[in-house]
């Protein structure tokens, strides 16, 4: 009952958003159907005529349909940048086998006997494809442009991960956010989308022979006026622009902080970030959410702007350990704590950028670390028991882990098992309590925000304090879920906003603040 | 009405129709009988131009098909197909009247001559002008198709086993009530068949057809009386006898009694 009604609060706090990524979602479904149509149905009928061109078309039109959607929107990336243009290019290309191998089966099925008929009457060819073939073949043909409807409607929910809007955003702000409220507010309008698109396109399938000549003259302006609703998500008008990922935007120490702390105002698209650090570089975004200790920090020339005002938490990293492990293995805890204070926030986006940006392996970039360090010993017996090391799913939990792992081979004689990643927070922390893992890298601002949830005054107290958060977040895991905090690695993990260092320098922006104030006295 | 002079047709390297060459006279009914891959619809179908020959040529009316648009040189001849062809998107009177329409006769003209064949093809239009196809039966669908060739009053009637599909009672049913429509009358019409009994009651001339060529033609009583060769005579022998008593005048006993004994030796 109690998810209801916050589902039900959600959807009508954000209707204007919901509305708005509905409509967009609509407009990106049929813009690249309309465009699929345009140029699959043509192709279908040629390969009807042209048999020999049919098995390479429709093995073309096979090969990019296998193609997994988030590949397909990488690929674009380089060639037709972030926004609506790669988004609607990803779906058309997912649209086509549909229509076009629908299209050829459909006229193809037609009676041979009655297309001989529509020539011996005298029909020219155009005749017999408007009257004739697409008329008969029509029911087939709409079954293809209802599977390619339903298809985009779920493809473009990716959309939001090249800032091209549409349902995608709440769906993967909420998956970030592990906020179910937020994922079921765009996933339940997707679903009902698809399912009332496909019923409605189920009733023009199964029109009447008669009235389907006016279904197919009037099918293109339909699919036209749908494809307009298709708007460019618009914010405010600011000269520069800025791209967060869908969990920044649903964060409260993040878009939300930034409108209401430093009130800032700037035009925003919604973007993985797997994407966003190669749009900011070519210049296609001016700010974007990341971490501080990020590697293409370093690999794109990028700044993070001071959190002068501090909505940022610290996310200090720690190892986070059973305790009841670390009561049977009285060897890890030293052997653990050798990486405390070892790393700083310098350190670890240069190790970042070295496996991020150099593909270098983990496994050495953490063996070169800790020799360079004097810390690497050569691996002792591993037979005395079995530690079990998670890490999420990002370079900087490997390296990390790859320390650990080395650290605990040379120092103590227990083995290890990597369980590397293990997807989000929610995984790793699951993987913990449940006893599948035994220790992971986790971040205490994540730790506060993600898994405790604190009531609002607590965190308001705690804000922005290395050692506050530290200390309530040791305190509150060892009482509630017998997990252990050891001493922190050194380096702060945090958000910050991020610009090209050339720009930023340029307009004389360090902080938060300095941004606000120059989109204050810079308005369009 | 019909020239063709030395037609071939080959299809990779079976010769379908081998140089043939034969003349059908205005208002004349030619059927051209063989069995199934003498080459006889692949001849049809070249004189409206469903198939284009390899060689030879071929003139409908005095002009040459080879220099006429098909569609416009489609119009102007009806065309019955064995297995109907009837659109199933059509209504019965969509259907009948698609010719006309294609030719760009105004609507009442259309309406008042398909109800005019469907009166004749007993097919009565208050009942039938607004069923689909599939909504009637075999023999009723043969008529449509019949009714649709003929639509037009096209000079010129092209049958490829029209009735081959039907049961033998629906067959001699809308044998009979095609046989008795006026506009036949001044129609040319080149029927195809393997069904013997059908030739000898439509024909006027009849063009035996065996491995692509014209193996002979003549009358009904020519073929039949005076066989050119072996071919000819061992095609009618199954049903000589009953052909020929069908053709000998009822008080003629002697050839009655010749025809007999020629069935009884035969069967031996």
């Amino acid at each position: 009952m109690e998810q209801a009604g916050s589902f039900w609060e959600f959807v009508h706090a954000q209707s204007g958003k919901l509305l708005q990524q509905t409509v967009q979602h609509i407009g990106l479904t049929f813009i690249s159907l309309l465009i699929a149509v345009l140029i699959g149905l043509p192709l279908g009928i040629y390969i009807t005529r042209h048999r020999r061109a049919a098995g390479f078309v429709l093995g073309i039109a096979g090969v990019l349909q296998t193609i997994p959607s988030i590949a397909l929107l990488g690929f674009m990336i380089p060639l037709l940048g972030i926004g609506p243009l790669p988004a609607i290019t990803a779906l058309f290309l997912y649209a086509l086998l549909p229509v076009i191998r629908n299209t050829y089966t459909g006229i193809d099925g037609v009676d041979p006997g009655v297309r001989e008929a529509a020539v011996a009457v005298g029909m020219t060819a155009t005749q017999r494809l408007f009257r004739i073939d697409l008329v008969l073949a029509f029911p087939v043909i709409m079954a293809g442009i209802r599977t390619a409807t339903v298809i985009n409607v779920g493809v473009a929910t990716l959309a939001a991960y090249i800032a091209a809007g549409g349902l995608g955003e709440f769906i993967f702000g909420g998956i970030a956010l592990d906020n179910t409220t937020m994922i079921l507010a765009g996933a339940i309008p997707a679903a009902l989308l698809a399912i009332l698109l496909d019923f409605l396109l189920s009733l023009l399938q199964h029109t009447a022979a008669a009235k389907r000549r006016t279904v197919i003259r009037l099918l293109p302006v339909l699919l036209l006026v749908l494809s307009s609703l298709y708007v460019l998500p618009v914010g405010y008008g600011s000269r520069l622009l800025a791209g967060f990922t869908p969990e920044f935007m649903g964060r409260k120490d993040g878009d939300i902080g930034l409108r209401t702390v430093y009130g800032l105002r700037i035009r925003t698209v919604v973007i993985s970030d797997a994407v966003m650090y190669k749009a900011i570089f070519n210049r296609k975004l001016d700010v974007i959410s990341g971490y501080s200790t990020d590697g293409r920090l370093q690999a794109y020339d990028l700044m993070a702007l001071t959190d002068d005002k501090k909505i940022f938490p610290p996310y200090y990293a720690a190892p986070v350990v059973r305790k009841d492990v670390l009561e049977r293995y009285p060897q890890l805890a030293p052997a653990l704590d050798l990486l405390a204070g070892q790393i700083d926030d310098s350190v670890m986006t240069a190790l970042n950028y070295q496996v991020e940006y150099l593909h270098e392996q983990p496994a050495k970039c953490a063996h070169d670390f800790l020799v360079s360090r004097g810390l690497y010993r050569s691996p002792r017996a591993g037979n005395k028991g079995l530690v079990r090391l998670g890490s999420k799913i990002f370079p900087e939990q490997y390296i990390l882990t790859e320390m650990y792992a080395e650290l605990i081979r040379g120092y103590t004689d227990l083995g290890v098992d990597s369980k590397t990643g293990l997807g989000g927070t929610q995984i790793c922390f699951e993987a913990l309590v449940n006893d599948q893992i035994d220790c992971y890298p986790e971040y205490t601002g994540t730790a506060l925000l993600a898994i405790l949830h604190p009531p609002a005054a607590e965190e308001a107290r705690l804000a922005g304090s290395r050692d506050s958060v530290y200390q309530y977040v040791r305190r509150a895991f060892d009482q509630r879920y017998d997990l252990e905090w050891l001493a922190p690695i050194g380096f702060n993990n945090a958000y910050a906003l991020m610009m090209r260092r050339s720009q930023a320098r340029q307009l004389n922006i360090r902080t938060i603040s300095d941004l606000t104030d120059y989109l204050k006295n810079d308005k369009l | 009405m019909i020239d063709v002079a030395n037609i071939t047709k080959t299809f990779g390297t079976r010769r379908a129709v081998d140089n043939v060459s034969f003349s059908v006279a205005e208002g004349e009914n030619a059927v051209f009988l063989g069995t199934s891959g003498s080459g006889k619809t692949t001849l049809l179908k070249m004189i409206n131009r469903l198939l284009e020959p390899d060689s030879g040529e071929i003139s409908v009316g005095g002009r040459r098909i080879a220099d006429q648009r098909p569609e416009e040189l489609r119009r102007s001849i009806g065309y019955v197909f064995q297995n109907i062809g009837l659109f199933p998107h059509y209504t019965i009177e969509q259907n009948i009247g698609v010719v006309p329409r294609l030719l760009g006769w105004d609507a009442r003209r259309i309406a008042s001559r398909v109800r005019d064949l469907m009166d004749k093809l007993k097919l009565p239009p208050a009942q039938y002008k607004a069923a689909w196809p599939h909504e009637l039966s075999g023999g009723q669908q043969q008529r449509v198709g019949l009714a649709r060739a003929l639509a037009a009053n096209p000079p010129v009637l092209l049958m490829d086993e029209p009735f081959g599909a039907l049961d033998p009672i629906t067959r001699a049913a809308v044998r009979k009530d095609f046989r008795e429509l006026d506009e036949l009358r001044s129609t040319t019409i080149v029927l195809v068949t393997h069904d013997v009994q059908e030739a000898f009651e439509l024909a006027d001339n009849i063009f035996l057809m065996d491995k692509g060529a014209i193996v002979q033609h003549g009358t009904p009583d020519q073929l039949l009386f005076h066989p050119s060769g072996e071919y000819p005579r061992e095609f009618f022998e199954e049903q000589r006898f009953q052909l020929e008593a069908e053709r000998i005048a009822s008080d003629d006993y002697p050839a009655l009694i010749r025809a007999f004994d020629h069935f009884r030796k035969n069967r031996g």
